[in-house]
């Protein structure tokens, strides 16, 4: 098929499938007496209506873009690295180390400031790529499938991080640490809630994942591997290595993701810190079918989901006003949509190569 | 039931696959459908057997028009294939297999289906115990069950498509009996499809030549094979013979290693083996030669003794270590085991020769466009490996293997090619061998042992016998290998 019949049938599947999820959407809010019509117009102005909005929505994207672009070098290699929310969760903790000793006035400190950011970061990447690379171990050395190994991890993290913010670490009343001090934050810009940092970070990350995947030895190792691993050894990739290697750097960013949540979104460690960015990031990648390219239009577009329904949970108009909880609805469905659609159209093709075949 | 094949054509784009071809087949007769890989053979079987419809002829059975859409509809008819890779669930049991396609509602008769079974194998002479799980078969048993289970749905024409490939001697031995059996005692009608001259000797009264999708010959066995090789090449093919060679240093030296194979171990296992020598592995499907080639690549664990490549123990050593020392393994299921669905030709050049983090995309399309040219591959070096036929899928493995091989270790590598391609094949191997590599491989087919091996070491029962006066054997060497094989005793 050609290039533009290509990408043309890729736009169609999108929108089909997107009309579909806002199709089933309305049903639901017709259903409670709602008017979506008038709760989609409140949707996009919450979403990208303004410069605070759409601010809200990149940094919303910026650690799903991260766990996206990990998650690209895993499933390209056949690996269901669904421990991603744990390696997330394990970033956040990580960053914590240092974030919640830092003391709000480090005027003193001269040079050793500037290394406080870089450090949390270092730190939080550390603490994905352990995660990631014992889900890695188990599977190499232990015969055990990264899922299983991956959600047995997910679950411990997530109780070490409910031991440290009800125990050690817990300030306070709630089950959270004090915010963090302004120096042990990514740096905001002055009007908005913005950070040129992490947008530089995220996209570079992004930048790199999709120059290895695309160029090198290991990215191509990476795609022999995950179409078949058998006669890529034979071929003589290290197969086991190169897994390795691609859980560690998938769990690195993963655990970067989390450091954005903690020292950004959040300002904070608190339970729940990662928000389910991990799934996040393996939606999108299911969604866009691996290819790279499309990974950072729609994980821009998946967050806007959060961020507008958002905006309708605390809308005081009650003919719109609905729970968050029905993004998440949406964004299920859209996801749902958009692989059955894929999944027609493989159809189709392979019934339009029978009849080129066989006319 | 007589089966006619009328006016047959069916087209692939600008191919002719099949072109006007009329065929007919009597009652109790067993036939040959001959010719090289791409003259239309298995194209037309599948048109007779329901998989695919042809585009003008007919299809007459008994006289009367019949029209096939699925194989269900041929089997109906009387009319089962059996395919080259058997089509069986391999994680079922031999009988969950046996009750597959037959209609006897929702709840399935075991017991009758397991006496229908055992019916039908001993008719046969086949030993197929219904509770083994398919998985654990070998080919030959497997094929076995999927021709119990054809003759169990009523097949009465009986096509058997390259079913020699991957057996040992001896079943090919069994099957050759009970299908001579079943065309001579129940009227049977039996079209074996196949390039293998000497299984149409052993086996066929009556031949069909196809040579580019046309019908080129139709001989009465016996014919001479010289004359049969004419029709299928338009010429006759010196038969290659082994000139002498000088043997260098030692390189793959075997002390005492006792491995398992798949369902035995075999104990006791020495070898050495010198630069420029071809050393042949015969024995029984799964008896452990298989099993002892993944060894030696690093990529099968042995149980005791020690296996030295270039004097250096391989204990611990992956297959990418071993493939710097020199050793290369190109193993037998080509798109299973060696080359990758979905990747073109540059990107497995790519994969197998660069080094370095950065890609050389141009490098790598340059060093395919050499490789192809010299390889003599169809294709190009963007074309997807998988879309290329199996006999330059095999040229593509070759033209893989590293330059400077010291050990060379093959399974079955003419594996489903036909008298050129193999003959192909083997220059190209050989000439690895001038070069002083040391070559190692197995083959069911005891001919081709007998052909390229100075010596062949003969898996029997756990043990492996070194035979190495082939040429002063005065008997036929491959009778004589068959027995050992067999486990006579010398």
């Amino acid at each position: 098929m050609s290039q533009p019949a290509k990408f043309f049938g890729t736009a169609l599947t999108f929108s089909g499938a997107l009309s579909a999820a806002l199709l089933l959407i309305a049903i639901i809010m017709l259903s409670l007496d709602k008017a979506p019509i008038a709760a989609g117009q409140r949707f996009l102005e919450g979403a990208i209506g303004t410069p605070s909005a759409r601010a809200d929505v990149v940094m919303a994207a910026l650690p799903m873009l991260l766990c996206a672009a990990g998650l690209l070098l895993t499933f390209t290699a056949g690996l269901w690295n669904i421990g991603v929310e744990g390696q997330v969760t394990m970033g956040a903790i990580f960053a914590t180390i240092i974030a919640r000793t830092i003391p709000r006035d480090v005027s003193d400190w001269g040079v050793l400031a500037a290394l406080i950011l870089p450090a949390e970061l270092l730190l939080a990447m550390f603490g994905g790529a352990l995660w990631a690379g014992l889900a890695a171990l188990l599977k190499i050395r232990g015969g055990i499938n990264e899922i299983f190994g991956g959600v047995a991890l997910n679950f411990i993290s997530v109780n070490i991080l409910l031991s440290l913010v009800n125990g050690p670490w817990r300030v306070g009343t709630f089950p959270q640490t004090a915010p963090f001090a302004p120096a042990a934050l990514l740096p905001r810009h002055p009007e908005l809630r913005l950070s040129p940092l992490a947008i530089v970070i995220a996209l570079t990350a992004f930048v790199v994942v999709f120059v290895a995947l695309r160029g090198t030895r290991f990215g191509l190792a990476l795609r022999a591997i995950g179409r078949n691993a058998r006669s890529a050894g034979i071929l003589g990739v290290r197969v086991e290595r190169n897994i390795f290697w691609a859980m560690v750097a998938c769990g690195a960013l993963a655990g970067l993701a989390g450091a954005f949540q903690a020292l950004f979104t959040r300002g904070r460690l608190l339970p729940n810190i990662s928000g389910g960015i991990g799934f996040m990031g393996v939606l999108i990648v299911l969604l866009v079918g691996v290819r790279a390219a499309w990974v950072l239009p729609v994980a821009l577009f998946i967050a806007t989901v959060p961020v507008g329904s958002l905006k309708l949970a605390t809308s005081l108009d009650s003919s719109v006003q609905i729970d968050a909880a029905l993004g998440n609805v949406f964004q299920g469905a859209l996801v749902l949509a958009v692989l059955i659609g894929s999944g027609i159209r493989a159809r189709l093709a392979a019934r339009r190569k029978e009849q080129f075949e066989h006319g | 039931m007589h089966v006619e094949l009328r006016d047959i054509t069916k087209t692939f784009g600008n191919l002719r696959a099949n072109d006007a071809l009329s065929l007919s087949f009597a009652e109790g007769r067993i036939y040959a459908l001959l010719g090289e890989n791409g003259a239309g053979k298995s194209t037309l079987m599948k048109i007779l057997s329901g998989y695919q419809p042809p585009d003008s002829g007919h299809i007459l059975i008994d006289g009367q028009v019949v029209t096939f859409e699925t194989p269900a509809d041929a089997l109906r008819c009387g009319i089962g294939m059996l395919h080259q890779d058997p089509l069986d669930v391999p994680n079922l049991t031999v009988l969950d297999n046996f009750m597959l396609g037959r209609h006897e509602g929702l709840l399935p008769k075991r017991k009758a289906a397991r006496e229908a079974l055992e019916a039908h194998a001993a008719r046969l002479g086949f030993h197929l115990d219904p509770f083994r799980y398919v998985d654990s078969l070998t080919i030959g048993e497997r094929q076995q069950l999927e021709i119990v289970r054809l003759l169990s749905l009523g097949a009465r024409l009986l096509i058997l498509d390259e079913p020699t490939t991957g057996i040992s001697a001896e079943q090919k031995h069994t099957l050759f009996s009970s299908l001579k059996r079943l065309a001579a005692q129940e009227g049977m009608t039996i079209i074996l499809v196949s390039h293998k001259l000497e299984d149409v000797a052993a086996l066929c009264e009556e031949v069909y030549v196809l040579r580019g999708g046309k019908l080129v010959g139709h001989r009465l066995m016996p014919t001479p094979i010289d004359e049969l090789v004419t029709l299928m090449f338009g010429q006759s093919l010196p038969r290659p013979s082994r000139g002498a060679h000088s043997l260098g240093e030692e390189i793959l030296c075997v002390e005492s290693v006792s491995l398992t194979a798949r369902r035995l171990t075999v104990r006791d296992l020495s070898l050495s083996v010198r630069s420029g020598e071809v050393i042949g592995l015969a024995g029984l499907d799964g008896s452990g030669q298989s099993d002892f080639l993944r060894a030696c690549a690093g990529l099968q664990p042995i149980n005791s003794g020690q296996i030295l490549i270039n004097g250096v123990s391989i204990r611990g050593k992956s297959y990418a270590e071993l493939l710097r020392m020199g050793v290369a393994y190109a193993p037998s299921g080509r798109l299973e085991e060696g080359l990758i669905d979905g990747l073109t030709l540059a990107e497995h050049f790519a994969l197998a020769r660069d080094s370095g983090i950065w890609i050389k995309w141009r490098e790598a399309v340059a060093l395919a466009a050499r490789q192809i040219a010299h390889y003599n591959i169809r294709g190009a070096p963007h074309s997807p490996v998988q879309t290329l036929s199996g006999g330059n899928q095999q040229r593509t493995l070759i033209a893989l293997l590293p330059d400077n091989l010291r050990l060379l270790l093959l399974e079955d590598p003419t594996r489903g090619l036909d008298v050129e391609s193999t003959a192909w094949v083997w220059q190209q191997l050989l000439a690895r061998r001038d070069a002083g590599a040391a070559i190692l491989f197995t083959s069911p087919d005891l001919d081709e042992i007998v052909t390229y091996s100075d010596r062949v070491l003969v898996f029997c029962e756990g043990r492996a016998t070194l035979v190495t006066d082939l040429d002063n054997l005065t008997r036929n060497p491959a009778e004589r290998l068959g027995e050992l094989i067999g486990g006579r005793s010398l």
